[in-house]
């Protein structure tokens, strides 16, 4: 079981973040979490070729603030404008 | 037009491709050599199903997706699933039927996984007229296999149980695993293991015990005979921690006790030998503990016990008073019955009242201090 899982977006940017942040997108989570069945859970790296750099990083980012979120931190997750078509879209694909 | 054209290559592509997917997985199911799926692949037959989704602005592409997720599963079950079950009999059908559910478990899982989109897009939008993908995996196999093979393999499960009963070693997982089917393809009611399983174990459990009390009875005195009933209550108690469902217990017992305990009751309590009377008068507390015991949870259960228990007071008094003894140690000694073998239980304090009463009104002696 690996801490740490590797996020690579369209143009190759990766994201190196915690397990438990990632797993905040179901999508991903289940990917993870399926027994007997991906030879990559082990290594933990995941490509997304229909998502752009500056979306996957504002999603590592929203993923981070909703472990804070929950566990009481209520602060406010900005989303600039021209990102939030791009963002919505990227957050029903990851079911997050 | 060209744009039409566009939309249909994309959508035959994208179906022959995620058909690939499929393929891939029975096989793996199928225990066949076939290395796992890759993180990406998954993604991608994800994606492929995502797309198609929000290609169209009705809910064509969903819909016909929706309903090849039916197909892939119907087509499963119906080719490979059904023939493999259907070459086998009794106890290795059982097994097949056990590891054909497992399989279809693992297969419906993972097809709702790639098609996971349609489950919160599609599905949720009809909210809750229409199935959800485990919902429909579910559904395929109770109409297309359970429908086909429950009767079957109830036969098979209580030969099973017969078997054991008789002394025999059975595969208990293999029995639990049945019940388990039972259970789950009463999608969340328990009325498909009681009407198609329960029902037929319970008349099975009454004539067995029906015909094995015939035989005690004869053959046994009552010490004798209590004791195996307390013994095979343990048994069946037993066996439903072990396989059966726990609501099956109290019914189960109901079931053996009337067979073994209120059919015979008066033969049994009766008996000029060894029954309540005769263990009364050679004090035998174990054998009158046990028989409470074994009375107590049936209605009514007591009060021939209760009966017996005041006649056998009133016999004794009564012949104690010819011989003109008194009577006052009488009622310290069955007080100790009242209270050892008879947990202080109401009905027998009444029953011993009643035959010092009657002794005092009947004998004409003196008042008891």
């Amino acid at each position: 079981m690996r801490e740490t899982v590797k996020l690579i977006s369209m143009e190759g940017f990766e994201f190196v973040i915690d397990r438990e942040a990632a797993m905040v997108s179901h999508t991903i989570r289940s990917m993870l979490t399926s027994p007997g069945g991906f030879s990559e859970s082990k290594d933990g790296v995941v490509t997304f070729p229909d998502i752009s750099t500056p979306i996957l990083e504002k999603i590592c980012q929203y993923f981070y603030w909703s472990l804070q979120y929950s566990r009481g931190k209520e602060t406010e997750f900005y989303i600039e404008p021209e990102l939030t078509l791009e963002l919505m879209m990227a957050a029903n694909y990851l079911h997050t | 037009m060209s744009l039409n054209k566009e939309k249909t290559c994309f959508i035959l592509e994208g179906w022959s491709y995620i058909q690939k997917g499929i393929t891939k997985l029975i096989k793996i199911i199928e225990g066949e050599p076939e290395p796992p799926f890759e993180v990406t692949h998954y993604m991608k037959l994800y994606t492929t199903i995502y797309s198609m989704c929000i290609q169209s602005t009705d809910d064509d592409y969903s819909q016909q997706l929706y309903d090849k997720f039916r197909q892939v599963i119907e087509d499963y079950t119906i080719y490979q699933v059904l023939p493999s079950l259907r070459e086998k009999h009794d106890e290795y059908m059982l097994e097949e039927l056990v590891t054909r559910w497992n399989k279809h478990n693992v297969f419906v899982r993972w097809l709702a996984r790639f098609f996971n989109y349609i489950d919160r897009d599609f599905v949720c939008r009809r909210g809750g007229a229409i199935l959800t993908l485990r919902e429909v995996g579910l559904t395929c196999f109770h109409d297309l296999v359970y429908r086909e093979l429950h009767s079957t393999a109830k036969e098979a499960v209580l030969t099973l149980i017969h078997k054991e009963r008789e002394g025999e070693d059975i595969d208990r997982e293999l029995v639990k695993s049945l019940v388990d089917v039972y259970v789950k393809n009463g999608m969340g009611t328990l009325e498909t293991y009681e009407e198609d399983f329960e029902i037929f174990l319970l008349q099975d459990t009454a004539s067995y015990y029906s015909s094995k009390a015939s035989k005690w009875i004869e053959d046994d005195f009552c010490p004798d005979y209590m004791l195996k009933v307390e013994e095979y209550l343990t048994r069946e108690r037993e066996r439903v921690t072990h396989y059966l469902h726990s609501t099956t217990e109290p019914k189960i017992v109901e079931k053996v006790q009337n067979e073994l305990l209120v059919v015979v009751a008066k033969q049994l309590l009766e008996n000029e030998h060894s029954g309540c009377r005769a263990l009364l008068r050679d004090y035998k507390m174990d054998d009158l503990s046990r028989m409470y015991r074994l009375y107590h949870p049936i209605p009514q259960g007591l009060e021939p016990i209760a009966y017996l228990f005041k006649q056998h007071i009133i016999e004794e008094g009564t012949s104690l008073v010819k011989k003109n003894r008194r009577v006052n140690e009488l009622q310290d000694k069955y007080m100790v019955y009242v209270i050892k073998c008879f947990q202080n239980h109401t009905l027998f304090h009444k029953a011993s009242k009643e035959a010092f009463e009657t002794l005092r009104r009947e004998g004409g002696i003196e008042k008891l201090e």
